[in-house]
């Protein structure tokens, strides 16, 4: 135990995992993070199965990089234990100098002589003290008096402080890991879904894209509406930077796509034997509309798809989800028979891939399409991330105290002898010694020149 | 003023500071380098009218592409050696500050940067931009004036400007590194928990100053509680800096990741 203790109490294995910890973070930017396994094979050969079993591929959750941040929580935890009795008992019962030679040993010194009694020249030096924000305590009485004076102690805590804040981070991590939530909500206008382990859905209202000027994106809006035993208690439009924080949950916007599911579709109809007529038709997928009443034909969309390609087996299938080569297969009916049929597409008028039964003299045109978008929210609870901010706000207050809360002590001995006190004074700072030489000349001046 | 004529403007005054400083080099005469100490912080001047002409132009935060935040490190880099020469007296670190800046604002103004502001995209909008971006980038600066009094450090000979270049340098990381946690770090995470859900995600940029991080910790605890000074310390601050140059700048170029904004 002992052993132990003094393993994980010293300096140097904090600065040694502190390099290790580095030199694995700087490992794990170099090898890309979970990656498929082709992609590790394309890349490295045969050391990719070595790679995946040393956890080199998802190295910031592997075991061993878990274990020297474990390690490295517990050296923070007993570093800073075993320094904190010392610091306490410093800032709450400190050592009061007794001896003149330790004082005169100092940088920030200063000796005088006034032909006074000792309380006298104690209380001007006190008061002098006492105006430039120090505490006192003294030791000792009648001929001889110690005096320690101090402000600004709570600095000697500085690096407790930030200590602290680390470990609450690291704690905070291992709650998020342990316990946050995170589900993609993908949602259709007028659609509602329910939040995952929560009692209450989530309902897209309006998905709206807006564009700059120059086309390219300026917002996602979605608005929603919170649902609750079926009713509904909170509306808000989420945008990304500006979520909507719900019962402990936060909804983001963090994608959208497209609903292909029934698109609208504008067609021009043509003839081939009359270039006048153009013939403007809007219809859905699966409607069927009247194209010349007088020979009673029709036509209807059967199918739409947003990136046409042909597949295996020459099948018509989509690439994607994004609108880059639209096509609709157009069917004509005359009298319940069905006369053609084939695609057409919007990038590529000229194609004809109509077939007949018996020859046709129509043509169509695949202008427009208009599609519902689907928006992704994603729906998170983490509780770990208030005890993030929490060890962020103690790291910067630790890091305040630290750098710029230096504690200085003034420390003087008083002497009376024949009617004349001597006092010699000395002072310590850690920081900013020379504005603490500057404050300490001030009050030794000024406790002099009092009469 | 156009923004471009103010930034032609600062970057003639930064070079103009930096040909006083080198003849304050060369001469040894420190009259020499009062002239240069002068134009550098004009050329600061100017250099914040640049900013604030870019930022009233584009209606956003001046740092959103490869041009605006090196630019904006630049002047950053400058404000940084300004106020640590006010308190510490040091024109010597002058020419060499003077130099870097020069490059940003060489590698800024170079034609495969594009300068045209671009409206932000939807990640961008946001103040923590101002908060994360700025904070960072100033923490950086007092970084980058650390690593040239440590290399100043290395390269001294008398004893009493080692110890003076060694005690620059601990302050500068005194600056640096509180501003750097805030902004990197702090504000980085409570942006990402904001925009994104989730306060880490392991991106390169975020491992990476995160090192930073980690050396620049080094740095303190070996000096603080070990009371490694002078080489080490130098050695520690230098290799601190080129992971903070590399977060900045590497990551983009060489990593690729959540980051990929500038």
């Amino acid at each position: 135990m002992k052993a132990f203790l003094k393993v994980f109490a010293s300096i140097r294995l904090a600065i040694i995992l502190l390099i290790i910890l580095a030199i694995a973070s700087v490992l794990g930017t170099l090898i890309p993070q979970q990656r498929s396994l082709e992609e590790y094979t394309a890349r490295y050969g045969q050391l990719s199965g070595l790679l995946i079993r040393l956890q080199l591929t998802r190295l910031y959750h592997s075991i061993w990089y878990l274990t020297l941040l474990g390690l490295f929580a517990l050296n923070i935890i007993i570093c800073t234990l075993t320094r904190l009795s010392p610091k306490l008992r410093k800032a709450l019962r400190p050592h009061i100098q007794t001896e003149v030679k330790s004082l005169l040993a100092l940088k920030v010194k200063d000796r005088y002589k006034k032909n006074a009694p000792l309380p006298e020249v104690k209380a001007e030096l006190e008061k002098s003290l006492a105006s430039s924000g120090y505490r006192l305590r003294t030791e000792g009485r009648d001929f001889k008096v110690c005096l320690l004076a101090r402000k600004k102690i709570l600095g000697i805590f500085g690096s407790d402080v930030v200590h602290l804040g680390l470990l609450i981070i690291l704690a905070g991590g291992i709650v998020s890991g342990l316990t946050s939530v995170r589900k993609d909500l993908a949602l259709k206008e007028g659609e509602s879904l329910p939040v995952p382990r929560a009692s209450f859905e989530i309902r897209l209202d309006k998905f709206t894209t807006e564009y700059y000027p120059d086309g390219s994106i300026k917002a996602w809006k979605s608005a929603v509406t919170v649902i609750e035993n079926a009713a509904p208690v909170l509306a808000k439009t989420i945008v990304v930077n500006k979520p909507l924080t719900y019962r402990g949950y936060s909804f983001y916007q963090t994608s959208y796509g497209w609903n292909w599911d029934h698109p609208a579709v504008e067609i021009w109809s043509k003839k081939k034997s009359d270039p006048a007529f153009v013939k403007k038709l809007k219809l859905k997928v699966g409607e069927k509309i009247a194209l010349d009443d007088k020979d009673q034909t029709s036509i209807s969309v059967a199918r739409f798809i947003p990136d046409f390609v042909l597949g295996e087996g020459n099948e018509p299938q989509t690439r994607s989800l994004q609108p880059n080569n639209p096509a609709a297969f157009v069917e004509g009916f005359q009298g319940g028979e069905k006369i053609f049929s084939g695609w057409i597409f919007a990038n590529f008028p000229d194609m004809d891939r109509i077939h007949a039964a018996k020859p046709t003299d129509l043509s169509f045109e695949l202008k427009s399409f208009e599609a519902g978008q689907y928006s992704v929210l994603e729906a998170a609870r983490d509780p770990g991330a208030n005890l993030i901010w929490i060890g962020c706000i103690l790291t910067m207050l630790g890091l305040g105290l630290a750098f710029y809360w230096p504690p200085w002590e003034i420390k003087a001995v008083l002497e009376e002898s024949q009617g004349k006190t001597e006092v010699i004074a000395g002072g310590i700072a850690t920081k900013s010694r020379d504005s603490f030489r500057s404050e300490f000349e001030k009050i030794v001046t000024s406790a002099r020149r009092t009469k | 003023m156009s923004e471009s004529t103010l930034f032609v403007i600062t970057f003639i005054l930064y070079i103009l500071s930096a040909f006083f400083y080198l003849t304050f080099l060369f001469s040894k005469e420190p009259a020499r380098a009062k002239p240069g100490s002068l134009l550098a912080v004009a050329g600061l001047i100017i250099h914040t009218a640049a900013l604030a002409v870019r930022t009233v132009e584009s209606g956003h935060a001046p740092f959103t592409n490869m041009y605006e935040s090196l630019s904006f490190l630049a002047w950053a880099s400058v404000l940084a050696f300004v106020v640590i020469d006010k308190k510490f007296k040091i024109p010597k670190i002058g020419p060499y500050i003077m130099l870097i800046v020069i490059g940003l604002m060489a590698l800024a103004s170079s034609p495969i940067m594009p300068k045209e502001a671009t409206p932000l995209v939807p990640a961008l909008q946001s103040y923590w931009l101002w908060l994360h971006v700025s904070v960072t980038l100033l923490g950086e600066a007092f970084f980058a004036v650390a690593f040239i009094t440590s290399i100043m450090y290395l390269a001294a000979k008398e004893i009493d400007k080692k110890e003076k270049w060694d005690s620059v340098s601990y302050r500068c990381v005194a600056v640096g590194f509180p501003l750097f946690t805030l902004g990197g770090l702090v504000f980085g995470m409570v942006w990402a928990y904001k925009a994104w859900g989730t306060y880490w995600s392991w991106d390169p940029k975020e491992v990476w100053s995160l090192i930073t991080w980690f050396v620049f910790a080094l740095y303190l605890h070996t000096r603080i509680v070990m009371g490694w000074k002078g080489k080490r310390s130098a050695v520690i601050a230098i290799i601190g800096f080129l992971a903070a140059l590399f977060t900045y700048f590497g990551v983009n170029y060489l990593l690729a990741g959540l980051h990929s904004y500038a």
